[in-house]
């Protein structure tokens, strides 16, 4: 089969690659949707939490007694109630295969409190509206202890300790390259420090990035009921019920099978908010168990804002060497992250700038780098995932780095990038990713056509004359898709496959079973696509079911941008191999000589390629199977029910370039974006519609973390941000229309040539936009490198309050 | 110190109901845990920024967590339930899936209530007029282009009905 760009690998199929409407959006657009807060439960009683009030203090008493005499109040517990009752993480389930420190905690602060919003006290009530009356009445004595609201402050010498069973607040610190050990790592060192010293250009620069994350829309609940016979039945807004599930068992020492976890059918957004195993998740079924009552928490969105969904907040120093023409030869990074205090199963604040050090080289050919990263504790909620986990920082420093050395030797950005893509597949990075595919270089020039950089710079001189100032910008990410076992094992102890069971009945309809729960990722639609398609019949006789622990098949997670990679090829796989054994019952029922292979399936009937007339009904033969299971062939067994669990040989890379054209107006430093464009190769598209809508999503929340959103701590660590007035995100008219171009190479790992997309789509925006928004600004010499990016920054730097600069005659040679 | 209840007549989704709820109770909560409509949801903590909760009241769009269920005596209550039907959706409805301008959906209720009325108010909108009118309504999923095509197309088929009504 050719593989066109035009028809991106997918002429042969029906339903594959095609713009197919979301089965999903019948009951979301109609107000059917099932999300946590609609689930009913009966009697259940209504969980508060009382916050910490301090970022950082000894907790000296807390009063509960006006609390539980309050109308409804059924309990109220705090630290020293649970704290001989449930063990403490760490537990081995959510610890990660990771040189990291792992700090004791309970659900509720014992001792003291270390950032503002930490959980002090839970309340419990008959009523949502009693239960917050009953938890104004908490009194909570603190003694203030030192607010350490940095990296360098937390690094400081006699800085206070904020977790009592560390040594200090470093906690990680790791070389991503070297080998591995000690003196592999300095060995590296000293000779990319020989590599820089005879390089013939340095180009030396430091980045930070802000706090910043995806909160989605809908906040995070669980609810759960105890049962003495069946256990703990729980419902969780997650992303990985089965992990939820271990973790649960083992931290409440309860046999897996006492423990279902649910994901609600339909979950308001997750980007990675919904994937760590959160204190309130241990214990809300805890207080199932221990009250013997239903009982359920929904959070709040000034919780939400207060507690998670925090990333980014990386400070980066790079030091290139280059050759004249801009080739790197060699690349130190040091990196250090504000971890917040870590206390977060799973990620601990430190998985996602570890995993942006690991992919810091994104799709460039640097052979030689010598990259660490350190991260300290603050008393701030942890670093929790945000979509492009750990990397949004990265790909901003780097792909400032590509303008700077373009700058610097005189070339332009194009070109720079160009020099540097990678070109021959596969390859490994300097910290070992291993990029398995692609045409980094087709994808890239695909959208410098795209944008027409040379009618860009006419027209940008002819409005400089006109004193108006335009700019474009280019970036490039890669992102994995899907991670491997062989990566996901060593980073968080968990497996990376793919994995789905498919059924069909009797009537020869089918049932998809995905372990995992997606949250507006559409995973209903196309998995729902691949399985009509193997199987020859209508998308609407397949139902895909996910998310309950009880009947799908084990999974890590929807995370990563698994679906379109490795679910999917399991949900491909099951029905490729109950297509086969419906084949072979075909073949003998029908005693005609021929291959499986050569059975077609279309249209809701089966027949042989050479010979059409000779049908039978998908239905009736699926019934055949089930029902009426005698004088099968030799070795066959009844029923149609298939599992599959999907690893790829290798690991998988998706690559993605972004370009954007930008006004500024120097006189109040505000900016508009004119133009956004994207190319990507996300190898076999599924469906068209839904790899748009998930660019164009990813773009727009990468573009609102860059300009508007923002965790601000007052000099006390009081959060200020806890509304959506106070933190702000991206709205319509804010934002510009994204166009999505594709430039197609298939992926060779998976079967049907996919790549999943989306997860990493916000890592390349800022930096397209920071390169244009200094691109107009070039006769003015300004260099951003930190985020945000606000009108009133720029306004400073082109001069502010002492007038604007007049721009210089001509600016740098753009691309 | 405890208020007492009040008791009033509503009208919600063409239905009149008799409530007794305490003074305080949001609509919002009227809506979803009393009357069992949770298509309206609640994306901040009544802020009034995220419109997720955007019903009719009286015709006009109104974000139902900054609005007593009181407010509502005497008078009409549409929610999304209430829009169209399973059988007829109304032309956003259609059009939001057709051209993919929702993901997880959460937002989606109270994005189509708060376009129905204002294609009530500008049957043909520019993309600018769309942006502005969804200033009230925050998406994170899509990125906002589909929502803006989908109001577009909504807006295309609402007009040749009424040109249909007046024909």
């Amino acid at each position: 089969m050719s593989h066109g760009d035009d028809d991106h690998g997918t002429g042969n199929f029906s339903l594959v690659g095609k713009r197919v409407p979301r089965k999903e959006d019948i009951r979301l657009t109609q107000g059917r949707g099932q999300y946590f807060a609609d689930l009913k439960m009966p009697d259940a009683l209504h969980i508060v939490f009382v916050r910490s009030s301090r970022a950082h203090a000894e907790i000296v008493s807390i009063d509960t007694e006006a609390a539980k005499a309050a109308p409804g109040v059924v309990a109220v517990f705090t630290g020293d109630d649970i704290k001989d009752r449930i063990t403490p993480l760490p537990h081995p389930i959510v610890v990660p295969n990771l040189p990291g420190k792992f700090p004791k905690h309970w659900p509720l602060a014992v001792g003291r409190v270390k950032f503002n919003g930490e959980p002090v006290a839970v309340v419990l009530a008959t009523d949502r509206y009693l239960a917050e009356d009953a938890a104004e009445l908490v009194e909570v004595e603190y003694s203030d202890l030192p607010y350490v609201g940095s990296p360098e402050a937390a690094m400081a010498p006699g800085a206070p300790v904020i977790h009592q069973d560390l040594d200090n607040n470093e906690i990680f610190s790791m070389s991503f390259t070297g080998g591995g050990t000690a003196e592999g790592a300095a060995a590296n060192e000293a000779e990319i420090s020989a590599i820089l010293e005879g390089a013939p250009v340095i180009v030396d620069e430091k980045f930070q990035v802000h706090r910043t994350g995806i909160t989605p829309l809908e906040t995070r609940g669980a609810a759960a009921w105890w049962n003495e016979d069946d256990g703990l039945t729980c419902w969780i807004t997650t992303q990985r019920p089965h992990i939820d599930r271990l973790a649960l068992a083992e931290v409440l020492g309860l046999s897996t099978s006492m423990v279902r976890v649910m994901a609600p059918r339909d979950q308001g957004g997750g980007f990675g908010n919904k994937a760590p195993f959160y204190r309130e998740s241990i214990l809300i079924p805890w207080l199932a168990m221990t009250l013997k009552r239903p009982v359920r928490w929904l959070e709040s969105r000034e919780e939400s804002l207060m507690v998670i969904g925090q990333e980014r907040d990386q400070r980066i120093h790079i030091t290139m060497g280059t050759t004249e023409e801009g080739r790197i030869l060699g690349m130190r990074v040091r990196i250090v992250a504000d971890n917040g205090d870590g206390c977060q199963g799973v990620y601990w604040g430190f998985v996602m700038p570890v995993l942006g050090a690991a992919t810091f080289c994104s799709g460039y050919d640097i052979a030689k780098a010598d990259i660490r990263l350190a991260c300290y504790v603050t008393n701030k909620p942890s670093l929790a995932p945000s979509r492009s986990f750990g990397s949004y920082s990265p790909r901003f420093a780097m792909e400032r780095m590509m303008d700077l050395v373009a700058a610097r030797v005189g070339r332009s950005p194009l070109d720079i990038r160009r020099l540097n893509l990678v070109k021959s597949f596969p390859y490994t990075t300097a910290t070992g990713s291993y990029l398995d595919s692609g045409d980094y270089v087709k994808c890239f020039n695909t959208l410098v056509d795209t944008m027409d950089p040379k009618a860009f710079r006419e027209r940008q001189a002819e409005l400089r004359k006109q004193g108006r100032f335009i700019g474009l910008g280019f970036s490039t990410g890669t992102e994995i898709s899907g991670i491997a076992s062989k990566v996901f094992v060593q980073l968080e102890n968990q497996p990376g496959y793919g994995s789905a069971t498919v059924r069909i009945d009797a009537r020869g309809r089918v049932q998809v079973l995905e372990g995992d729960a997606p949250q507006g990722t559409s995973h209903e639609t196309t998995f729902s696509q691949v399985a009509a398609e193997v199987l020859g019949i209508q998308f609407d006789d397949v139902v895909v079911q996910t998310g309950d622990t009880q009947n799908t098949p084990f999974a890590s997670g929807s995370l990563g941008a698994r679906g379109g990679s490795y679910t999917v090829s399991a949900v491909y796989n099951a029905c490729r191999s109950l297509r086969f054994k419906m084949a072979r019952i075909f073949i003998h029922d029908r005693r005609i000589n021929a291959r499986p292979e050569d059975i077609e399936f279309e249209g809701g009937f089966v027949f042989p390629s050479l010979d059409r007339e000779n049908k039978m009904g998908f239905a009736e033969l699926a019934d055949r199977i089930i029902m009426k299971p005698i004088d099968l062939p030799e070795g066959e067994q009844a029923g149609l029910e298939a599992t599959d669990y999907f690893e790829a040989p290798t690991s998988m890379f998706y690559f993605g370039a972004h370009s954007c054209i930008v006004e500024v107006f120097p006189k109040t430093g505000q900016f508009k974006i004119q133009r956004y464009v994207t190319c990507e190769d996300a190898g076999t598209v599924i469906n068209p519609l839904i790899v748009e809508g998930q660019v164009q999503g990813g773009v727009i929340q990468g573009l609102s973390n860059a300009m508007f959103e923002q965790y601000l701590y007052d000099d006390q660590g009081q959060q200020m941000t806890t509304t959506l007035e106070g933190y702000r995100m991206a709205q319509a008219p804010d934002m510009p229309h994204v166009e999505v171009t594709h430039s197609y190479t298939p992926c060779p790992g998976t079967p049907l040539g996919s790549r999943g997309l989306g997860e990493g789509v916000p890592g390349p925006v800022p930096g397209a936009l920071v390169n244009a928004v200094c691109d107009a600004l070039s006769p003015f010499g300004i260099k951003i490198n930190d985020l945000p990016l606000r009108p009133d920054r720029i306004w400073h730097m082109l001069g502010g309050p002492d007038g604007i600069r007049e721009p210089e005659g001509r600016g740098m040679a753009g691309g | 110190m405890s208020i007492q209840p009040i008791t009033f007549e509503t009208t919600v989704n063409g239905e009149t109901v008799e409530v007794t709820v305490p003074p305080r109770l949001l609509l919002v909560d009227l809506l979803r845990d009393r009357l069992g409509l949770t298509g309206t949801h609640v994306g901040c903590t009544f802020e009034a920024v995220c419109g997720a909760c955007t019903v009719h009241l009286d015709g006009v769009a109104v974000k139902s967590c900054s609005v007593l269920a009181a407010q509502a005596a005497g008078r009409q209550v549409v929610s999304i339930e209430g829009l169209a039907s399973k059988e007829n959706p109304h032309p956003l409805q259609s059009a939001f899936q057709q051209t993919h301008a929702l993901q997880c959906g959460y937002c989606t209720p109270g994005i189509i209530m708060s376009m129905a009325e204002f294609l009530r108010e500008n049957p043909d909108p520019n993309e600018e007029e769309i942006r502005f009118a969804l200033a009230g309504n925050i998406c994170r999923c899509t990125g906002y282009s589909h929502i803006v095509e989908a109001v577009q197309i909504a807006a295309r088929e609402l007009r040749g009905k009424t040109q249909e009504k007046r024909a």
